[in-house]
């Protein structure tokens, strides 16, 4: 079996790495870096630079921990920019040694597919190569959206891609949009000292979230003095003199040195060669693929943000590694029922399941839990306090429906939540599981009692 | 311990009302029963509340409550010195630690709030 792999992201390297595994002799084309938006635009980078600007905010409050500090602590971009390029070079490598391990061909440059089993590559080096293969992946990903108000210049209207290789730290910043992304960049500016003014069309920041969550954090987005409007039109961006200019409707008027443009992904299904071989493509621009990642061309599959699912790394990896056992004859399905993510704000906020809305609108009588963090000793101790974990439950079967969490650690604790709805567990199951102390999971096991109205640190109702 | 020239509601905040103006806060038994207070989400300026609606939000070590609006009004002026220093309600609930002051429309919403000992006898039976 030769399988050609478009794109060297979490999904297509997976793909390689899970088909190699079962014989298939791989080659994978990449036009930037292996790892993807994940690796070298998004995800890691995103998360370490999150790590300084925390670490900074300990420092800040030092104090509450009893310890003194002599002099400034002073962030230093170009340092901070440093270590975020060290450690997503550590995963790069990483990710090529296996590739090597495993026998992967990489090829460095831009794909097009020509045929059903045909890619040509035109490399860095200008020259081209044909890359035969039986079978096809794509796995090319996506890309900041853009909008023609405000088309980016890499100055000082930025993608998340530009900001992530600033060099000097921005006195002030507009930010459209209080998505996730758009939300992970405000508290990692506002702890370096930008002022930020977020700008929402929905009525409230994260909007696809769970209402309590939003309403906890756009009071953390106050605490830590970040401005958030919602439910605004902008009518006109304007570059002048003093930095750039944002318009509403109804007549305010935003400035800032910078302008962080964050309203989603584009997918990258235009200039690959679709349109040459038939494969079907969505009205977003997702190619079409059915749960065994298939294409409507039988030699081609698809993974990842391209197929417009769920855009997530760990669901990329997951389509991957179906797609890569299909390719080798076998036949597994992709089930998105059960996939938990995080969103690396300032408390973290993570989710799996449906949330309670969804479960109502589904006609499902449910039952919902609550625990807040500043009812248990670690949380304390580790002076993160703000944030709930709340249960949504079927009150028939006492079946799990969703998870939903924001506060410390959240993005770790989701996954105890995450394998109790696969395995179809009730809440008392976890409230019945016991949990160490002194921990965060506690949270997890009381705000299961609490669906029942068995919580032990709550005061009686 | 209650002032006797406040006016109390049952949702655990007072009022002091002078001509058109009420001044508004937490009551000491909120405050001892939330304990060490680490924020306030203040009402905001000129907007308008309604008597017994949410205007803002507290957060102790222990809880996060909503702050009940004894009357109704116009918010003319908050104590923006709580966003820094949100202690103070638990240091001088009736004085340093005000909320904010409100314009203050029908003076018979006033008829519907607590003297001071009525919100004493109140508060301990709350207690049991």
């Amino acid at each position: 079996m030769r399988l050609a792999i478009l794109g060297a992201g979490p999904g297509g390297y997976v793909a390689a790495i899970k088909a190699a595994q079962l014989g298939a002799q791989v080659s994978v084309i990449e036009d930037t870096e292996v790892g993807g938006t994940c690796l070298n635009r998004g995800c890691i980078p995103t998360k370490t630079l999150l790590a300084t600007t925390e670490l900074l905010h300990k420092a800040k409050n030092i104090e509450e921990y009893g310890l003194e500090i002599s002099g400034q602590i002073i962030p230093n971009l170009s340092k901070i920019m440093e270590r975020k390029n060290k450690v997503v070079s550590i995963q790069v490598k990483g990710i090529r040694s296996l590739f090597k391990s495993w026998g992967i061909n990489l090829i460095e440059g831009k794909g097009m597919i020509l045929g059903p089993e045909k890619i040509e590559v035109k490399k860095k080096d200008g020259s081209t190569e044909i890359v035969g293969a039986d079978k096809i992946i794509i796995a090319t990903g996506s890309r900041p959206a853009q909008l023609p108000l405000f088309p980016f210049d890499g100055e000082h209207i930025l993608s998340s891609d530009e900001a992530l290789s600033i060099k000097s730290i921005p006195k002030s910043m507009i930010i459209i949009g209080a998505g996730v992304i758009g939300c992970e960049f405000a508290f990692i500016f506002s702890e370096l000292g930008t002022d930020i003014t977020i700008l929402e069309i929905m009525p409230r920041a994260i909007s696809l979230e769970d209402p309590e969550i939003s309403e906890i954090l756009e009071r953390e987005l106050k605490k830590k003095k970040i401005k958030l409007m919602t439910g605004i039109k902008i009518t006109e961006v304007k570059g002048q003199h003093d930095g750039i200019h944002v318009y509403l409707e109804g007549g305010k008027e935003f400035v800032a040195e910078k302008l962080l443009v964050s309203v989603g992904r584009a997918l990258n299904s235009d200039a690959i060669g679709l349109e040459a071989v038939g494969v079907q493509k969505g009205t977003k621009g997702e190619i079409v693929v059915n749960e065994k990642m298939e294409t409507n061309i039988g030699s081609i599959y698809a993974i990842g943000d391209v197929t417009g699912r769920l855009l997530y790394a760990h669901v990329a990896s997951t389509q991957g590694k179906i797609a890569a056992k299909n390719v080798m004859g076998g036949n597994e399905k992709m089930d998105y029922g059960v996939v938990p993510y995080a969103i690396f704000t300032s408390p973290e906020i993570a989710a799996v399941g449906l949330k309670e809305n969804q479960a109502i609108e589904k006609g499902i009588k449910v039952k919902t839990g609550h625990f807040q963090f500043r009812a248990i000793g670690k949380a304390h101790v580790m002076g993160e306090i703000t944030g709930f974990v709340k249960f949504v439950s079927d009150e028939t079967s006492d079946r799990i429906l969703g998870v939903h969490i924001i506060g410390p650690h959240a993005s770790d604790l989701i996954h105890e939540a995450a394998v109790a709805i696969k395995s179809g567990l009730k809440t008392k199951d976890i409230a019945d599981t016991i949990h160490s102390h002194p921990t965060l999971s506690e949270a997890m096991m009381e705000a299961a009692e609490d669906v029942h109205g068995e919580a032990i640190h709550v005061p009686k109702k | 311990m209650n002032p006797e020239d406040l006016k109390y509601h049952k949702e655990h905040t007072w009022a002091k009302v002078s001509g058109k103006k009420a001044t508004i806060g937490i009551t000491d038994y909120a405050q001892s029963a939330l304990g060490d207070i680490v924020y306030i989400d203040l009402p905001e300026l000129d907007s308008t509340v309604e008597v017994n609606s949410e205007i803002g939000e507290i957060e102790s070590t222990k809880a996060t409550s909503s702050i009940i609006s004894p009357l109704s009004g116009k918010v003319i002026e908050v104590n923006e010195e709580l966003t820094e220093s949100p202690e103070i309600i638990n240091e001088d609930p009736y004085g340093k630690g005000w909320i904010a002051i409100l314009e203050i429309g029908d003076a018979f919403e006033m008829d519907d709030l607590m003297d001071a000992s009525e919100y004493e006898k109140y508060v301990e039976e709350e207690k049991k």
